[in-house]
């Protein structure tokens, strides 16, 4: 093993250990029960329903067509929809502060929804056309 | 049985048919989340040490709006890695179903720190998501939990350079090998669309800190000019439980301490001082900032007239009767320079009750939420 390997494994190994420490010597704000439960939920809920949900829409896309950019289309969709959605549902809403969440986040989104949406066809209809003149 | 399910398992990663489960995909995707997870480590860590300095250490007062690009940086940045986050956890996934699972005592110690970076990953960006957004689904202190996970997540994500450094050194550097162009077409398109999603994330939030382009923050949790007096508000006079204090006649400004001479002075008293107009931005640690115009007294004059040692360290003290902000240490960098105020206006007109009424501390390059506000005690030390 060279001296970088060694380093970095020493570097990355001090910086675990000091946030598992740091994590049980504050306790009493990390709550490591609930931590633990929210780290291994959201692993749980990307790796065991995220991404199979993913593949599932991908294999369903590729029956389509044209299905690259409907497969892009969704997928940047799906992202901003992702970090919409807390602000969409006003969970952090308070009525002492209508300076917090001021938009209209379901409308907003719509919109982006809606410009996404257009592009993909867009794309969408200029490649059927330019197959169709090629073929033509 | 046993045999089926074996030959089912090693099969299973065959199965992904798509081109994109590559290395040279995750190679140029990791590359990429490695630069940014870079960047939020070090601003969060910046701005981790400008809340809590050890020690007597301070930090400069001056440029101006340097923490408000550090932290719009860390969470403009943050969500923008996002996309990048699960892109990169797409492309890997077939390897979760690996067989077996464990080679060797080493690559299960080696899967294992995978397992903690795909884990920290995950909570540091949907954390620090729901947190900007107001959402506090967890019964952990944000701060504390989000601090402590970036340290196991930039551990363990050093730790996986070391071990991949020479796949991606290979796909992105070294490697000479005509690649089919429908490949490299598909490989683009797939990388371009990543981008575009962490492109449109930035487009659609930067304007809640950057100000020209607040017409697009669309889906930022934000607006830069809605609040009282036009300005963004974190706790307000109530939640703070002030509203009725800060309007009582006998309100004092003291000033205590190591000084010379106490002080002791009535709102009136305050206005016939020297008064001074600054230009400052106040930036948030949740990303959002914006700037105002601030009237009031300089802090170090304040200081002079009560005789404080130009080396001592001021503690502004609020109104507000408990929580995590009722104070702030303003060290001397910070309370010597001239734009440091105790401000009784914005844009010329008194503090609103939200943002501090009667008197608020505003200093440049300083965390927003160490802008104390309702002041009513200076101790020098």
């Amino acid at each position: 093993m060279n001296v970088a390997r060694s380093l970095g494994y020493g570097l990355g190994g001090g910086l675990v250990v000091a946030g598992i420490a740091g994590l049980v010597v504050d306790a009493r704000l990390t709550d490591p029960l609930g931590w633990a439960l929210w780290f291994g939920g959201l692993i749980v809920a990307h790796d065991g329903v995220l991404v199979p949900l993913v593949l599932l829409t991908g294999v369903a896309t590729g029956r389509l067509r044209e299905p690259s950019p409907v497969r892009a289309g969704l997928t940047v969709a799906a992202v901003l929809s992702f970090l919409a959605l807390p602000m969409v549902a006003g969970i952090g809403r308070r009525a002492d502060n209508p300076s917090l969440l001021p938009l209209d986040y379901g409308r907003n989104l719509l919109v982006v929804l809606g410009l996404i949406a257009l592009v993909t066809a867009l794309t969408v209809i200029a490649l059927r056309l330019r197959e169709s003149r090629r073929r033509g | 049985m046993k045999k089926r399910v074996e030959t089912l398992m090693r099969g299973l990663p065959g199965r992904f048919a798509s081109g994109l489960h590559s290395e040279r995909v995750a190679a140029r995707l990791g590359l990429w989340l490695g630069i940014s997870f870079t960047v939020a480590f070090a601003t969060g860590l910046f701005s981790h040490f400008m809340q809590h300095p050890p020690g007597r250490l301070t930090w400069p007062s001056r440029p101006v709006g340097l923490y408000r690009v550090t932290q719009g940086l860390h969470v403009i940045g943050g969500l923008a890695t996002i996309p990048l986050l699960f892109a990169k956890l797409w492309t890997v996934y077939p390897r979760l179903w690996q067989w077996p699972p464990f080679r060797s005592l080493s690559h299960a110690v080696e899967r294992a720190l995978v397992l903690v970076l795909v884990g920290a990953s995950l909570f540091q960006s949907t954390t620090g998501l729901l947190n900007v957004s107001y959402a506090y689904l967890w019964p952990f202190s944000f701060p504390a939990a989000h601090y402590w996970t970036a340290y196991l997540l930039y551990g363990a994500l050093v730790i996986h350079v070391v071990n991949e450094w020479a796949k991606v050194r290979r796909q992105l550097w070294t490697r000479e090998e005509v690649e089919p162009r429908e490949a490299v077409t598909t490989r683009r398109r797939f990388l371009g669309t990543v981008a575009a999603a962490s492109g449109l994330t930035v487009l659609f939030t930067v304007g809640e800190t950057y100000v020209p382009l607040s017409g697009f923050a669309l889906l930022a949790p934000r607006d830069p000019h809605t609040g009282p007096q036009g300005l963004p508000v974190n706790k307000s006079a109530a939640a703070a439980g002030v509203t009725a204090v800060i309007h009582d006649p006998g309100y004092r400004l003291t000033l205590t301490g190591a000084v010379r001479t106490p002080l002791s002075l009535a709102y009136d008293d305050l206005l016939r001082l020297p008064q001074h107009t600054v230009r400052l931005p106040i930036a948030c640690v949740e990303g959002w900032s914006t700037e105002a115009e601030w009237s009031g007294i300089r802090l170090r004059d304040l200081a002079a007239l009560a005789g404080v040692a130009p080396d001592a360290v001021l503690t502004v003290e609020s109104l507000e009767r408990g929580g995590g902000y009722r104070s702030s240490e303003v060290r001397p960098p910070h309370w010597n320079d001239p734009l440091t105020l105790l401000a009784l206006r914005i844009d010329g007109a008194p503090l609103a009750p939200d943002h501090g009424f009667p008197v608020r501390l505003i200093a440049p390059n300083r965390p927003g939420a160490l802008q104390t506000k309702w002041v009513s005690k200076v101790v020098a030390a």
